[in-house]
């Protein structure tokens, strides 16, 4: 049988993805059915680590739900903050828009340790806030270091970028006159950004979402870092299985459980809002 | 222009791909290049820096590889996964040759003929034979001693002083009043033998299941009373900042790089006295290993004499991280070239007396099991 141009083509991306996306996933799970604490992968096959998550008497379900309500409201946090830039920077700044999409592109050059690392000098007793508030007013700074709300000012400020952009570009693939229209047949604001421009951004915002969230659920550094380990997360859940417990088949197991909890929120959600009709193409 | 053959770069690729993913730089450098020029370490950090391995890379015209980790089990662990093939020394703390690495074959012994001369020359209580680096039996040299120190927890003494802390001890934090004053470094291994010491009990034996629920309801408390869990940065951050007035697990190794940026208050303390044969404190002395590689780099024992000459070994003792006291300050050449700030860094004014206030780490038989109680103890702070 020969293979068509097509197939053909395709072979060098199937046989990466192969080996970059199903090997580690093969590897992982073979791992998470293999007897716990040991290295014995592909030699033994049991379900001993799951039930161990299972167990009721285990509290690591409090680090699931830490990770997906963080990722949830950063999520609702980031739509509410970076609608308004990405508004801005769509419509209204105009030759100004580059160089304001440079400055939130900037940090990312910089690595995220350092950035939280920056943050833990500014929010910390006798740093940057403190030191200020104290100089200029006499009053020390607020004791928000190593608390969960500060985890989750992290995730805000580190996953920003990842929803500004494509809510920026959503919004841009909105066409000036549809909205022009909209306002002469005597639309209301409101009626406009709810039935026009929010329908038509959908796909922008929809990917902003999907990545900020998956992102976040798999987010360690804020709650080590900003967090002080005031609240586990699931992946330094997963991280401690790999490193002090030595427990590989344990780690992978949390880590399998993960990937299908978030693949299947994912899925979900994509069904449920019907991709296809979101992108016009019915 | 020079061309890679097509058979060395198919063999090269074939090699790649047979060995797995994970080895892939090294099978495809062991498949061009002769081991003699390359030597793998995998170490705590100190023995990665550039400081430590240019020369010796000048020196040998060789390809130093080195990756630091911060614990144990996981070095150890990557040799039991297999990794034996890639590394050529292994530098972890001082049970795990012994009792561990040489039992399962992990490590090779040294020439003691070789290799003992230099124990001659340490301080005092690592003169040959050093239990650590000997096997259970006596018999054989299992890998040279450097750096070590004393590993409790640390203070800011405006906020403790070293006298108060030395005598209350690890009650420090068993005092609800402290609640909120004190940090936890995120070493997780070190926390559980801390916080065995903090329940008054023995870290170092098999444990009843009264003394399991006593170490369980310790570590809720303290770590539910800990202002924040972080790493040594943070920790010392934190100490200068005022935000916290002490924290465990600590001591010389992450005191130091704080006191020789000029905070001679931040201090390792060594309490008076403890549940370990009377003893508070906890060392560390690490011992470096030649791997059971069956393709060893003969480089290997060449660097374990090279860091021994006294200029290596005051680099080491001073290398990027973390700054350490070096057994070969025994000698007397070695000793001359640490200055009044590097010692008063490493706390030497006290370093003899915490020494012998402490038992030597060791292995926590049960572990696993006081780890994942420990695990769970962190989370419920959430």
């Amino acid at each position: 049988m020969r293979l068509g141009p097509g197939p053909r083509h395709a072979i060098p991306v199937g046989i990466l993805l192969l080996l970059g996306f199903a090997a580690p996933l093969v590897a992982v799970t073979a791992y998470s059915l293999a007897t716990p604490r040991s290295f014995d992968v592909f030699r033994s096959l049991t379900l001993a680590n799951y039930r161990t998550i299972l167990d009721p008497a285990n509290t690591v379900w409090l680090s699931f739900a830490w990770s997906l309500l963080l990722a949830a409201a950063t999520v609702v946090l980031l739509a509410a903050i970076a609608y308004p830039i990405a508004y801005g920077l769509a419509r209204l700044f105009g030759r100004w828009a580059g160089l304001v999409g440079l400055l939130f592109v900037f940090p990312l050059f910089i690595s995220e340790n350092v950035r939280l690392y920056g943050w833990v000098l500014f929010f910390i007793k006798g740093g940057v806030l403190d030191g200020t508030l104290r100089t200029l007013l006499g009053i020390g700074g607020p004791d928000v270091l190593f608390t969960p709300g500060m985890i989750l000012f992290g995730m805000v400020y580190v996953y920003l970028p990842f929803m500004l952009f494509p809510l920026t570009l959503g919004l841009a693939m909105v066409p000036r006159d549809l909205i022009d229209a909209a306002r002469d047949m005597g639309a209301s604001r409101l009626q406009i950004w709810r039935e026009v421009e929010l329908p038509l951004a959908m796909p922008g915002i929809l990917i902003g979402f999907l990545l900020t969230f998956v992102l976040g659920a798999g987010a360690v550094a804020e709650a080590k870092v900003l967090g002080g380990q005031s609240v586990i997360v699931i992946t330094h859940d997963i991280e401690i299985a790999f490193t002090y417990a030595q427990n590989w088949p344990l780690g992978s197991a949390l880590a399998v459980l993960l990937t299908l909890l978030i693949g299947t929120l994912v899925l979900l959600v994509l069904w449920r809002l019907d991709l296809d009709r979101i992108l016009g193409r019915r | 222009m020079h061309r890679l053959p097509r058979r060395t770069l198919l063999q090269t690729v074939a090699a790649a791909a047979a060995s797995g993913l994970g080895a892939l730089p090294f099978a495809s450098r062991r498949a061009l290049a002769q081991r003699a020029n390359e030597l793998n370490i995998l170490c705590w950090e100190g023995y990665n820096s550039a400081q430590v391995l240019d020369p010796f890379r000048q020196a040998k015209g060789a390809t130093v590889r080195a990756e630091s980790l911060t614990n144990d089990p996981t070095m150890i662990n990557r040799l039991r996964a297999g990794e034996t093939n890639v590394w050529d020394l292994i530098n972890v703390n001082n049970p795990w040759a012994r009792e561990v690495m040489y039992p399962e074959g992990l490590i090779t012994p040294l020439p003691r003929a070789e290799f003992e001369p230099f124990f001659e020359l340490m301080l005092p209580e690592f003169h040959p034979p050093y239990k650590w680096a000997m096997s259970a039996d006596g018999n054989d040299l299992l890998g040279i001693v450097q750096r070590f120190g004393p590993y409790s927890f640390v203070v800011n003494t405006d906020a403790v002083s070293r006298a108060t802390a030395e005598d209350v001890g690890w009650d420090l934090f068993n005092d609800p009043a402290n609640a909120g004053k004190y940090g936890i470094l995120e070493s997780d291994d070190w926390n559980v033998f801390n916080i065995f010491v903090v329940a008054g009990i023995d870290p170092f034996r098999e444990h009843s299941a009264d003394e399991l629920a006593k170490f369980e309801e310790t570590a809720r408390r303290v770590f539910g009373g800990a202002k924040l869990v972080g790493d040594i940065a943070t920790m010392n951050q934190a100490l200068i900042s005022g935000e916290i007035g002490f924290h465990m697990t600590g001591g010389t190794y992450s005191a130091s790089p704080a006191r020789a940026d000029g905070n001679p208050n931040i201090r390792g303390i060594t309490p008076l006295r403890g549940p370990m044969d009377g003893k508070g404190g906890i060392a560390w002395i690490e011992i470096t290993s030649t791997v059971a590689n069956p393709q060893l780099s003969p480089l290997a024992q060449e660097f374990l004499k090279y860091v021994q000459d006294p200029e290596v070994a005051h680099v080491v003792a001073f290398a990027e991280g973390t700054f350490n006291p070096v057994t070969q300050m025994g000698d007397p050449r070695c000793f001359a070239l640490f200055t009044a700030e590097e010692l008063d860094a490493i706390q030497w004014d006290s370093l003899e007396e915490e020494m012998a206030r402490c038992v030597e780490y060791d292995i926590v038989p049960d572990y696993d099991q006081a780890l994942d109680l420990m695990t769970a103890a962190k989370r419920a702070r959430g």
